[in-house]
């Protein structure tokens, strides 16, 4: 896949319209990571750009294919929902195989991916909620698509798993799109190369996350030394010297002049995530 | 294995008390169908009444053999709600599948269990009534008339529940008895053209089911255009 590209769609529910005209065009393949707070039209925007729901108006375009005349379109595009959309009276391994019946596809090469292959004969609806999660991740992963849209897929999720399955979506995002909605912004900095933010239906920034500058930065520095003398302005918080600095860029020489003037630093860490102040503007 | 395939297979796993419960009936509609022929004619005062209780009752039975094949079907049409609650409809769409082919998905499978028993049930009533003696001519129109009342009123009830189902703003599928009751609608004057009307009984049952067969056809059709995708979601 070459392109995905999104002319002012509109779409919602019945006749309440929860996406206005949204509009953007996605070439390189990469995470984006879609933030918004809970009612913006993540979910919306998924399934829109998923062929679930029909637009009430603009257009969705998989490279040349229109997403609503083609069918061969739509099955390029995996879709992961906040439910597990497994049937719950079966094994894992008949779950799946349900799927791959459907739709084609590898069931071991799922079970191998996801580290599946022990849950294999367990029944669906006996797995605790991370298992589960697991398990309808490894459904979308049955055949290869171009364009994976995930909604929260490490939530309910334990930190090695959710390590695991944000490996999986780095190296896979190499050579294919990956629209991934979260609420971790820590995570959404961690693995996201672009941001797309969606406040009340309304896509309101678009950008390389790299390129997102906060007002301001707070630095929290730890030293095994009294340094206060040497950060006058500085907060004593939490056993870190907080420093407020206007650019990234001034904490490498605040750094230098510390260590130059005898400070014995342990620790430099970035206290806020700037997609915080981004998220809440 | 194909979708409605995996449907049939999943809806008997769901439930089997529908289909116990389906075979019961079946059993007794084939003693229905029968009991002219084992009950002694002067227990039934046959001269007081102008009724040709002899041949009445087994097409009465139809309606209650149609009915058995509803029963049996009845798990499917749970599966669709409890599919649409846990969000495999809306996957369904998801890989590219229209909601006409997840309907057609459904109706197949519960169209495949109903006849399944309506085989099964003829089989066994041919063989009993042909045992006893029943005439050929009485035991074929209780075939043709058990298979068209019986596809037709599965087929009715199927699209019936579905589009209920789709188009009820709550979740939990409390619409979902509905469509079976709009499915026994048509059969219940298959119990009574055999006794009010009995030279036109046969006819009677058989348009009733070609009109049902029709009219749930235009609405499974038409359900695509009915029913918007987003009834399909959680």
């Amino acid at each position: 896949m070459q392109k995905l590209e999104l002319n002012e769609i509109s779409a919602g529910y019945g006749v309440e319209e929860v996406i206005h005209k949204i509009s953007l065009k996605i070439i390189e393949p990469s995470i984006y990571i879609v933030l918004g707070p809970n009612g913006a039209g993540k979910t919306t925007l998924f399934r829109t750009i998923g062929g679930i729901l029909k637009p009430f108006s603009g257009q969705i375009k998989l490279d040349d294919a229109d997403l609503f005349d083609s069918k061969d379109a739509r099955r390029r595009i995996a879709y992961l929902s906040h439910l597990s959309a497994l049937p719950e009276e079966m094994t894992v391994f008949n779950a799946l195989k349900y799927y791959a019946d459907v739709e084609g596809g590898d069931i071991e090469h799922s079970l191998d991916l996801l580290n599946l292959s022990d849950l294999k004969d367990r029944k669906f609806s006996s797995l605790s909620q991370g298992q589960k999660k697991r398990v309808s991740i490894g459904k979308i992963f049955l055949r290869e698509r171009d364009l994976y849209l995930l909604d929260e897929p490490t939530s309910n999720v334990d930190p090695k798993i959710s390590k695991e399955i944000r490996d999986i979506l780095i190296k896979l995002s190499k050579d294919k799109f990956v629209l991934y909605s979260s609420h971790n912004l820590y995570e959404a900095r961690e693995i996201g190369t672009y941001l797309i933010l969606i406040k009340n239906g309304e896509l309101k920034f678009f950008d390389k996350i790299e390129n997102i500058r906060a007002k301001q930065y707070r630095v929290g520095i730890k030293s095994l030394n009294d340094i206060s003398n040497l950060l006058p302005e500085s907060k004593f918080d939490n056993g870190y010297y907080v420093v407020t600095v206007d650019n990234p860029t001034t904490v490498a020489k605040i750094i230098n002049d510390l260590v130059h003037s005898g400070a014995e630093l342990s620790e430099v860490r970035e206290l806020d995530n700037p997609l915080q102040e981004f998220f809440e503007e | 294995m194909s979708f409605w395939q995996a449907t049939i297979r999943r809806s008997v796993r769901l439930s089997r008390t529908y289909f116990i419960l389906g075979v019961v009936m079946s059993v007794f509609g084939t003693i229905l169908s029968n009991m002219s022929s084992f009950i002694p004619a002067n227990i039934i005062n046959i001269e007081s009444t102008s009724i040709d209780f002899m041949n009445s009752i087994p097409l009465a039975s139809v309606a209650l053999l149609s009915l058995s094949a509803l029963i049996f079907s009845t798990p499917v049409v749970m599966l669709f709600v409890f599919d649409k609650n846990t969000g495999v409809l809306e996957y369904l769409l998801s890989t590219g599948l229209d909601q006409i082919d997840v309907f057609k998905g459904y109706v197949k499978a519960s169209l495949s269990l109903a006849s399944i028993l309506l085989a099964f049930s003829n089989v066994f009533n041919t063989a009993i009534g042909i045992y006893l003696g029943t005439s050929l001519g009485l035991v074929a129109n209780k075939v043709v008339l058990t298979f068209a009342m019986g596809i037709s009123g599965v087929l009715l009830a199927t699209v019936s529940m579905m589009a209920f189902s789709s188009l009820q703003k709550s979740q939990m599928g409390a619409n979902q008895p509905l469509g079976t009751m709009i499915g026994v609608i048509p059969m219940l004057p298959a119990f009574m053209a055999p006794f009010l009307f009995p030279s036109y009984a046969m006819v009677i049952v058989i348009s009733i089911a070609v009109v049902t067969s029709l009219f749930s056809l235009a609405l499974l059709l038409l359900s695509s255009r009915l029913i918007p995708r987003e009834k399909l979601l959680p």
